[in-house]
């Protein structure tokens, strides 16, 4: 509260500005998770768009949590497209008004910010104005980005609801921006970017669960970015690299602070890195941007003049961190420019400045927080035209001030997305602030990785006094260094979490692992952390929780679309290298600034943080940098990508142990609670529902799990096999026995899977149940499901897949049959017993009726054993087979019905063929005629045999169908004499066809028509 | 083994690059393919080798001088691959010798003249034969053998040099041949096809051009591809091409061939003698052949099941099946004989339960539907000429030609 308050004071003299400031601590925590993502993402380099855009959408979802924990921001909440775009109206309006206003504290700011957000400063909005874009993107997306400006406003809108103030500014400023700045030459290219990057990522965060809610951040952010972008062409550039400076810094301090003792302390702390980790994120979104479609354009200008010189060279370290990295070097200032030229030692001039940077920022957030919302903004308004130092100062105190209030609601959100508890709301005053942090979480885990890899690192280097899982820990975060300095980094890293737990005293209590079944109870930990460390642990919690799930499926598409962008991010650079020179200058004055607040900042929040960070922030800006360059080098390079990830994997890992306090736990549950509603679209939401106390805990688990995993799969050098599997392996505690089958998308909850035990209950229960088809299908899978997630090979294993084959052969379901069969091959293979002899035969019959390839028989012959052809069915299988070649349809048929297992359920399927070829061999060889009883007995039709008197009527029945059958294909049938029906054997040889099939369907498997299938299988 | 000496080695490595210089100086193929063959186990290769494990810088050789510097890309690997193929290691000498294939392609990409067809035929061979050892080796270690699969795509990439126009287009047939090699080992032969038809659609070159050894091979390789599609005509086609032009002295070639063509005469109508099966030892197409002209139903099934692993195998055994139709035309050929003898007039009228009592001779129970059943399929194959009269079960024949040879068509489909 006290945080809040300060919050409250600095940002505006009003409640508005209160208000203003969680929605501006969200916004920047969104830049912050898009830093993080964009770094990230950088590596991705195609950039899969869509899982960038996860990554926002988290973000996203994260700041909106943010807003629902704040009253105001429901309306985010609500941002519907069709809400949004009506509070886009309103945010339109009024942030028009805010712009041309400025009267008002909150407003003055915001023209500052707006400038600021406009020109570089996408991430000065960012505390303010990020939260307006926040919502303006949402509904952006949903509007479509055909006017920029309106796009702005509309993200506004949301934000006015939350916070008049910040909305407004934020809108203002963007709206202000957007006429001037925008409309001068950015904006061509960010009209263009509105389009095409914006419809993309609309359509790609429509795709997703979170669509709604990511697309409207994503296209918020892609405005952003874009908006940022027009004003980065001149200064607003080297605002948001400065501000990106700053965020790192602060994000360094803030995970001190949350060691920190004092809360309010740490939760400043964790604002300023917030802001800095906004004002980064806008550049990194910038960054993003330019690969995605919108932000190379806008960012280009930005980027290309630094980049240009240093890019060309730099372009693969980072497409991702280009942008950061840019945004550095603009920050960081003239040095980082001349070091652009030698990618490398710009790189590590960049943690030098940032460091310095830091210290300013602190400092100048110390003396400026309490002022500073009044002074920096309209500093900032200045700014925008010059962009000033102070300028940026103040935005980075907004930011600073948003980030606090946003990493706050971000742990709950976070914890919300995974739990879908709700606690958040009665936290009530924590709310601002814990509600903050779960969207910090959400946005902060794709920055929050890099930082946290390398506290991980750090750890690694103390470990040797902790437990083993902390050891091994530390070894895997080292393993996953490339090189030394990596390593240094790393350990550095894991130092300050390792003593940071120490302080927390949870480092025995951390799941280091994250791997174990049974976390440890959190309890212990809570009360020690409560007072400082629960905010800040639970926003590392939460980042490092939340951002691990979506990581693991969004990122990999993202990276590599990453790469992709950063070739387009390139080739804007160069055409805009002119105007370069231009935003260096700018950059450079309010680099300074900014290193100047930062120091500020420092001071003011992160006492016990500046001493480490004095040595511990050049060294992770150091490792930034080389975050940095590894993403950079993604471009052209596997190395840079494993690098980085390594680095997040660390991070991952350091930010599961924060997490796992009881606090944190709680305020997740409470969060994900809260979340239930918004992921109302998410399928997965149920599978997010923790049940167990211990989820927390499980889920940092997974999240490891996924991170190890992810990271060795992109890691490239990487061998699966050097994962640890068994370690990994998830072992399920749900104890119900049904379960609906959802396709994972994240690392398995062990409180959703089943244990072997239940599952053979399942198994058994399935097997015994009336329902139909689909129900067993479904549940069989998630059977399956479980199984491979647990990974059980044995008797179950094969008995599951047994009996789903067989259910699926019952019904003619050849795709799921050949999926069983296909798995049931490598069991048997295996050695594991099952029925080898019936799924052998099974296969036979498969190959011999449905593949014209003579081959594959032959090769599936040759490798029955002895022992096979022994065996009954397959004995029968083969004489099926030979009936079939040689076109004996009379053994056929008889073999048809004594046919064992399932085997006549494969014939099933060719005994269409079977009787046409037949009846045609018939018409040709028989005159003058056939009675049809005997074609009906000889072709199956009939169920007895002809001399069983008792079967007359079944026999009669046959006949019918035999009729009916020649009929339908073009038989010609006479009576004759007797009364007996007779095939017409020299009229029907011309005659006969082969009818369309009634159930035929355009893509020619007429088993996967709905309703025919529907109509086969729902018994 | 004894160590040369120092100077030993020196002078055996700068001999062996003297000797390639000279081969690509004046085109001299011979000799320079002759660098290439490890698998002839020359002695000048083994002791190189000694020397190459002896004296190990040899890349500074290489070095030494411009003109063998210029080819380092192409000696270098070679060495260390003929330096692990010394030693056993056969998958380090297939890896090395991947390169030193690529970077020779490379060079030979470059040089107008097909002179070194040679060379690159050696190379194909080589690294096939290498793939397959370095095979053996993997899956004696437990690995998945692969490398046979990564020459595949090695000699893809060859013919794609050759297969273009110009003089080299005639190599293109012997990797052709290379691959189907491979493929017919791996069972992919479903990858030959892109193969074929790129020589099958040539305009700009005739068939006949290629070496004659190629074409043999070619003919083989598609005949059997013609056996499995149960083609019967084209693979007649080709496998009596090869045969014809095969060398005549090879009989384990030949008899490669008459393994497929045997079964396609047979199921052609066309029976050989039993000298041809004798003289190359093909007797286990005896039984079918004599079930053939018997029409002994039993003899062929129980030379099918005698044979069965073997048939299989070679991928003629449904082909061997579907003689079956072709031993009941025999037999009922056979029964309507006796039946012109005792009674002429009535001959043509054959009557199921006869034929069902003849196959009881043979030990075949068959109830009448069933005989029934294979009447009219031998009817409606065109293998008897006539019509069932179900009625009174009786199979009615054709006063003309009630028995149609086949004489080289194959049975009705």
């Amino acid at each position: 509260m006290e945080d809040d308050d300060e919050m409250m004071n600095q940002a505006a003299n009003t409640q508005t500005l209160a208000s203003v400031d969680p929605n501006a601590v969200e916004n920047r925590y969104v830049v912050n998770a898009n830093q993080g993502q964009t770094s990230l993402y950088v590596p991705s380099t195609t950039g899969s768009e869509a899982a960038s855009w996860n990554m926002y959408r988290v973000e996203n979802h994260s700041a909106e949590s943010g807003s629902f924990s704040n009253s105001t921001y429901h309306h985010v909440q609500h941002s519907e497209p069709s809400s949004r775009t009506v509070q886009d109206g309103s945010n339109a309006t009024s942030l028009a008004t805010s712009s041309s206003l400025g009267g008002t504290n909150t407003q003055p700011d915001y023209g500052g910010y707006t400038s600021y957000s406009n020109s570089a400063g996408t991430y000065s909005h960012g505390s303010a104005g990020y939260q307006g874009y926040y919502s303006g993107y949402q509904q952006q997306p949903n509007p479509s980005y055909s006017q920029p400006v309106g796009a702005y406003q509309n993200t506004g809108a949301p934000y006015q609801p939350i916070s008049s103030f910040q909305n407004t500014g934020s809108y203002a400023g963007p709206t202000s921006y957007s006429s001037t700045y925008y409309n001068p030459g950015d904006y061509q290219t960010a009209g263009g970017y509105p389009s095409s990057s914006y419809t993309h990522q609309t359509t790609t965060w429509n795709g997703s669960n979170y669509a709604n809610y990511t697309t409207q951040q994503y296209s918020n952010y892609t405005q952003d970015s874009s908006g940022a972008y027009a004003a980065g062409n001149a200064g607003a550039n080297s605002l948001h690299y400065q501000q990106h400076y700053k965020q790192w810094a602060d994000y360094y301090n803030q995970t001190e602070v949350s060691c920190a003792p004092g809360t309010e302390n740490l939760s400043v702390a964790s604002t300023s890195t917030q802001l800095p980790q906004v004002s980064q994120v806008p550049g990194v979104s910038g960054g993003y941007p330019t690969s995605n479609s919108q932000a190379p354009t806008t960012f280009a200008p930005p980027w290309r003049p630094e980049s240009s010189s240093s890019q060309t060279p730099l372009l693969q370290p980072g497409a991702t961190v280009t942008g950061a990295y840019d945004s550095y070097r603009t920050h960081g200032a003239p040095s980082f420019q001349n070091q652009h030229p030698s990618p490398v030692q710009p790189h590590f001039v960049k943690p030098l400045e940032s460091k310095s940077s830091y210290g300013n920022f602190q400092e100048q957030q110390k003396t400026a927080c309490p002022q500073l919302p009044n002074l920096q903004y309209p500093v900032a308004q200045q700014a925008p035209q010059n962009y000033q130092p102070p300028m940026q100062t103040v935005q980075s105190l907004e930011t600073q001030r948003v980030s606090k209030l946003q990493i706050q609601t971000n742990p709950r959100i976070a914890s919300n997305l995974p739990l879908g508890l709700s606690k958040l709301d009665k936290e009530g005053p924590n709310n601002s602030a814990i509600a903050k942090p779960a969207y910090i979480s959400v946005s902060l885990p794709k920055s929050s990785e890099k930082v946290l890899s390398n506290d991980a690192a750090d750890t690694v280097l103390k470990a040797g006094v902790f437990p083993k899982s902390l050891k091994s820990y530390v070894q895997r975060a080292l393993a996953l260094c490339k090189d030394e300095k990596q390593s240094a980094a790393c350990q550095e890293i894991m130092k300050e979490i390792i003593t940071k737990a120490t302080s927390d005293g949870t480092i025995h209590t951390r799941d280091w692992d994250a791997e174990p079944l049974f976390p440890i109870p959190n309890t212990d930990m809570t009360d020690k952390n409560n007072s400082q460390n629960s905010t800040p642990v639970s926003l590392f919690s939460k980042y490092k929780k939340s951002p691990t799930r979506r990581t693991k499926s969004r990122w990999e598409p993202l990276e590599e679309k990453s790469v992709d962008k950063l070739g387009s991010l390139n080739n804007y650079a160069a055409k805009y290298s002119s105007r370069v020179p231009l935003d260096e200058k700018d950059r450079k004055p309010i680099g300074a600034s900014s290193e100047g607040k930062t120091d500020v900042m420092k001071k003011i929040r992160f006492p016990q943080m500046e001493q480490k960070s004095a040595s511990k922030t050049v060294q992770r800006q150091a490792k930034r940098q080389r975050l940095a360059d590894a993403s950079a080098a993604d471009n052209g390079d596997a190395s840079s990508d494993s690098d980085k990830e390594q680095n997040l994997t660390a991070y991952y890992s350091g930010a599961i142990a924060l997490a796992n306090t009881p606090e944190e736990r709680k305020r997740r549950e409470n969060r994900s609670k809260r979340f239930e509603k918004v992921q109302g679209n998410r399928a997965e939401s149920n599978h997010f529902k923790a049940k167990n106390a211990g989820t927390g805990n499980l889920y940092a688990r997974r999240t490891s799990a996924l991170v190890l995993s992810k990271s060795f799969e992109d890691g490239g050098n990487r061998a699966v096999e050097d994962i640890d599997w068994d370690a990994l392996t998830v072992r399920g505690t749900c104890q119900e026995i049904e379960k609906r089958y959802l396709r994972l998308t994240s690392a398995p909850d062990p409180s959703t899977v089943r244990p072997e035990e239940v599952l053979e209950k399942a198994l058994l229960m399935v097997q015994n149940s009336q329902k139909n088809y689909f129900y067993k299908c479904d549940q069989l899978k998630s059977i399956r499901q479980d199984l491979t997630v647990q990974r059980i090979r044995n008797h179950l294993t094969v008995k599951v897949y047994e009996a789903h084959a067989r259910f699926a052969l019952e019904v003619g379901d050849l795709p799921e049959y050949n999926q069983c069969q296909s798995q049931l091959k490598i069991l048997y293979a295996e050695g594991i017993e099952g029925c080898h002899m019936e799924f052998a035969a099974y296969n036979l019959l498969c190959v011999i009726m449905h593949s014209n390839n003579n081959r594959d028989l032959l090769s599936s012959m040759s490798r029955l054993s002895a022992e096979a052809k022994k065996d009954q069915a397959v004995q029968h299988a083969l004489a099926v087979r030979a009936a079939v070649t040689s076109g004996n349809y009379v053994l056929f048929f008889r073999l048809y019905k004594t046919a064992p297992n399932l085997n006549s359920c494969l014939m099933d399927l060719y005994v269409e063929k079977m009787r046409y070829k037949a009846v045609s061999c018939m018409s040709r060889s028989y005159r003058p005629q056939v009675p049809v009883s005997y074609i009906a007995q000889v072709l199956g039709f009939s169920s007895g045999v002809l001399t069983n008197e008792g079967s007359d009527e079944k026999e009669s029945d046959g006949l019918e169908d035999c009729v009916d059958w020649l009929k339908t294909h073009g038989a010609c049938l006479v009576v004759d004499s007797n009364g007996e029906m007779q095939l017409d054997a020299k009229a029907s040889s011309s005659t006969l066809y082969m009818p369309d099939p009634e159930d035929a369907v355009a893509h020619g498997d007429s088993s996967l028509a709905v309703n025919d299938f529907l109509t086969r299988t729902s018994s | 083994m004894a160590y040369p000496s120092m100077g030993e080695a020196h002078r055996r490595i700068t001999d062996y690059l003297n000797k390639f210089g000279d081969a690509v100086s004046y085109q001299d193929v011979a000799s320079l393919a002759q660098l290439f063959s490890f698998s002839s186990n020359s002695p000048s290769l083994l002791s190189l080798a000694d020397a190459l494990n002896f004296f190990q810088d040899a890349n500074r050789l290489i070095k030494q001088s411009d003109k063998f510097s210029q080819f380092g890309e192409i000696l270098a690997p070679l060495f260390r691959s003929l330096q692990s193929y010394r030693l056993g290691n056969l998958v380090e000498a297939y890896h090395a010798f991947e390169k030193f294939a690529n970077a020779f392609i490379q060079e030979f990409r470059n040089w107008e003249s097909a002179w070194a067809l040679q060379a690159l035929y050696v190379i194909a061979y080589e690294i096939r034969v290498l793939a397959e050892r370095a095979d053996r080796e993997l899956s004696s270690n437990g690995k998945s053998p692969e490398k046979l699969k990564g020459a595949g795509s090695f000699l893809m990439k060859v013919f794609g040099v050759l297969a273009g126009k110009g003089p080299k287009r005639v190599g293109a047939l012997y990797v052709t041949c290379q691959l189907f090699k491979i493929y017919f080992k791996l069972g992919t032969v479903h990858l030959c096809r892109s193969v074929i038809r790129s020589i099958e659609t040539a305009r700009i070159f005739d068939f006949e051009e290629f070496p004659r050894r190629d074409k043999v091979t070619y003919m083989y390789y598609t005949g059997r591809l013609e056996v499995f599609n149960e083609n019967f005509p084209a693979a007649d086609h080709k496998l009596s091409y090869a045969l014809t032009h095969c060398n005549p002295l090879r009989e384990a070639n030949i008899r490669m061939i008459l393994k497929y063509l045997i079964p396609v005469k047979l199921s052609l109508g066309i029976l050989p003698k039993t000298c041809l099966l004798e003289k190359y030892n093909l007797l286990e197409y005896n039984d079918v052949v004599q079930a053939l002209t018997r029409g002994d139903l039993r003899l062929l099934r129980h030379a099918l099941q005698e044979h069965e692993d073997q048939f299989l195998r070679s991928g003629v055994y449904l082909v061997l099946e579907k003689l079956e139709l072709q031993v009941y035309q025999r037999l009922v050929k056979k029964i309507y004989f006796i039946q012109k003898q005792k009674d002429p007039g009535k001959a043509h009228q054959l009557k199921l339960e006869v034929i069902v009592k003849a196959l009881k001779w043979l030990e075949m129970d068959m109830d009448l539907d069933e005989v029934e059943c294979i009447m009219t399929i031998l009817i409606y194959k065109n293998l008897v000429k006539g019509y069932f009269a179900h009625k009174s079960k009786v199979v009615v024949l054709s006063k003309q030609d009630p028995f149609p040879k086949l004489n080289g068509k194959p049975v009705n489909s």
